[in-house]
């Protein structure tokens, strides 16, 4: 008898293989099966973008936001990243007996500030109350529809395209970590958790753009390997361009974590071509949350799989860990 | 990185090119920033850098987990320990899977804490590692500890260890890059010993790679010269002395004892166990702990691992069987293990 483990829900390789083998067995529609953040669906002749996604961090509130505001930036971005504007969100509620209103409450203005921030509306909800200890205060489910305004399949990568991350990586991973194990450490390390509709739209009218996604669970690594895979090109990254915090650097040097695997909730892994990775780039500085966006490798066709190079010129290969690094962080 | 390729340049210069070097950490971090700043792509194929026992959770021996789980299992008990021992594979399983009352500390502060906060209980302390963690051990008990609070001490010494695989010929070790932080509390004079009798040249160094090449350069000038002496590329935190106040304390608690190492056996002189003054704080004595046989784990290569005899990727349980999330053997466990290392970095 085989039984889910932690690890399965980590968007690592666990992860990859529950869906491959299960889920895909069952469900596999035409708009599944690419497995993309966000699907493309008709509706009579009518298109869209849509996503879900559930939401049980721990803790509820977190330096930088709480479930709320990840319940919606979350799903816009997977929206945003699939090239669509982000229009309409579902939202379902489980709560559990006893959870006090006033924490609701906080969650639910929380949601209403996004939502307005990010540009989308909550057009349908639902509410259940579980009995006690049943769950964990309370879990987010919202799913997200938006108007397509490019389309972005991995099939659009080619060898020497230019990998851009739109800024710092690790910062939800460390402040959640910090949160949750009750560190004693006086650092400023606030989640990165944005929305990030007003990063991501200008990009849509940049001709070279070809592919993107939002590093969340298994950090911008496992994305990279995901990309590797998906668009059967090598990944070369420079360790020395990729943003990462100083205090986020040490804080995970002490843990012994690796900043390139750590979740993030306001961040974009862009795919352009190399001319147009320039324009990108001035694009994405323009806005505050893209203020420290950095070109941080290429494809390649001359291996498979992502190499790193290191601060010192040494080369490591990056893998799909299939490690639980911080359960239950997004 | 101009620096870096200075060093580097260096290091070629300076490697035989007749014969092979092969140079020893023994230091779960040096091996960490070797392996994840991909320093090996960047040496001569004839020098090699050998992962040592650097890694105090590889070597704590198999009967203490066990004693460790079955205290967990008492009533009266609550156990706690560093993070990485709950999950370190036994034949009984691990802390985590059959322990019942335990708990993760960070700090030894935090069991004087618990056994504060549970008067009630009996708090035993399952506390392991090399000279730096036996440094904060000792100074809870030097300032005080409440009547319900005992020690498993599971402490091992460096300096001894090394001295082992400097005998054994089947290693053959032409140098030492010595740990940072332990011999921030032993000193680099601890390391004399090496280079006095064993004409072995033994090079303190920090946690950059920088620091690290740094160190290895060192060694390889003293080869090339013929040379042997402790140096130290660390001397900003490590001084020759070391922090003499520290092992006074830990000497007033500690003495040495003749103890096993996982994978490796019984070896003299090499463990650390609470003094008889302070009899009444050994969980050994207090609850009485059998010495339990090691069993051997099939296919398990961490034993040789651990003595630089092999590499991780020469065990066939290495990234199949044996990962982070499913670790077969104890070199998987740990953040300082070799194998978790070697898997986290990925292969060049």
């Amino acid at each position: 008898m085989n039984y889910i483990e932690i690890g399965h829900g980590s968007g690592g390789k666990l992860m990859r293989d529950l869906i491959q083998n299960l889920f895909l067995k069952y469900l596999g529609s035409e708009e599944l099966k690419p497995l993309e953040d966000a699907a493309s669906v008709k509706i009579g002749s009518a298109e869209a973008a849509m996503t879900t996604d559930s939401y049980v961090i721990r803790p509820l509130f977190f330096p930088g936001g709480d479930i709320g505001k990840l319940s919606v930036c979350g799903t816009v971005n997977d929206l945003l990243v699939s090239g669509a504007v982000p229009r309409y969100l579902s939202l379902g509620v489980i709560l559990e007996e006893g959870f006090p209103l006033e924490s609701l409450e906080i969650v639910l203005k929380s949601i209403s500030e996004s939502a307005l921030a990010a540009g989308v509306r909550v057009v349908t909800g639902d509410t259940k109350v579980v009995e006690k200890n049943k769950c964990d205060g309370l879990y987010i489910n919202t799913t997200g529809m938006g108007e397509i305004a490019r389309q972005l399949p991995v099939s659009n990568v080619s060898a020497g395209d230019a990998i851009i991350i739109s800024g710092t990586v690790g910062d939800h991973g460390t402040a959640v970590a910090i949160a949750r194990h009750g560190f004693d450490i006086q650092a400023p390390v606030k989640s990165d958790c944005s929305s990030l509709t007003d990063l991501i739209i200008p990009l849509f009218k940049i001709e070279g753009l070809r592919w993107m996604r939002d590093p969340t669970r298994g950090g911008l690594a496992t994305v990279l390997v995901e990309l590797s895979g998906a668009a059967g090109l090598g990944i070369e990254i420079n360790e020395e361009r990729v943003p990462v915090r100083e205090d986020v650097r040490f804080i995970q040097d002490m843990l012994g974590y690796d900043p390139l695997y750590l979740a993030n909730e306001g961040k974009a892994v862009i795919v352009t071509s190399s001319e147009s990775a320039a324009r990108v780039l001035e694009s994405l500085k323009r806005h505050p949350l893209g203020k420290d966006a950095a070109v941080i490798g290429k494809t390649t066709a001359k291996f498979r799989g992502v190499r790193l190079k290191t601060k010192i010129g040494g080369e490591r290969a990056l893998e799909m860990l299939e490690e639980e690094m911080l359960p239950r962080i997004c | 990185m101009k620096t870096t390729q200075n060093i580097l340049k260096h290091i070629r210069s300076l490697v035989p090119a007749d014969r092979k070097v092969r140079i020893m950490n023994v230091c779960g971090s040096h091996e960490h920033t070797i392996a994840f700043s991909g320093m090996r792509t960047l040496l001569p194929e004839s020098l090699e850098i050998i992962p040592g026992p650097g890694c105090p959770v590889c070597v704590c021996p198999e009967s203490d987990i066990i004693n460790a789980i079955s205290l967990s299992t008492r009533d009266d008990v609550i156990l706690v320990t560093y993070g990485d021992m709950l999950r370190v594979p036994s034949k009984e399983g691990s802390i985590r899977s059959r322990g019942r009352n335990y708990r993760m500390i960070t700090s030894p502060s935090e069991a004087v804490a618990l056994a504060r906060s549970n008067p009630d209980k009996k708090i035993v302390f399952f506390s392991i590692g090399f000279e730096t963690t036996t440094a904060p051990t000792a100074a809870i008990l030097e300032t005080g500890v409440p009547d319900n609070l005992f020690i498993l001490s599971s402490h091992r010494l460096t300096p001894t260890i090394m001295e082992v695989l400097v005998k054994d010929q089947e290693i053959g070790i032409d140098g030492f890059i010595a740990p940072g932080h332990v011999s921030a509390i032993v000193g680099a004079n601890a390391w004399n010993v090496f280079s006095e009798q064993y004409g072995i040249p033994t090079v303190v160094a920090g946690f950059e790679a920088e620091s690290l090449m740094l160190g290895i350069t060192e060694i390889l000038i003293q080869l090339k010269r013929g040379m042997a002496s402790t140096g130290n590329v660390y001397a900003g935190v490590v001084r020759p002395e070391g922090n003499v106040q520290a092992r006074a304390i830990m000497d007033r608690y500690f003495e040495v004892a003749d103890v096993n190492w996982r994978g490796i056996g019984h070896i003299p002189a090499s463990g650390l166990e609470l003094r008889d003054a302070h009899a009444m704080k050994d969980a050994r004595k207090v609850f009485g702990l059998p010495e339990i046989k090691e069993s051997h784990i099939p296919g398990c290569l961490c034993g040789t691992i651990v003595l630089g005899k092999a590499y991780p990727s020469a065990c066939g349980l290495f990234k199949k069987a044996c990962t982070p999330k499913t670790p077969k053997g104890p070199c998987m466990v740990s953040m300082e293990g070799s194998c978790n290392i070697w898997f986290k970095a990925g292969s060049a």
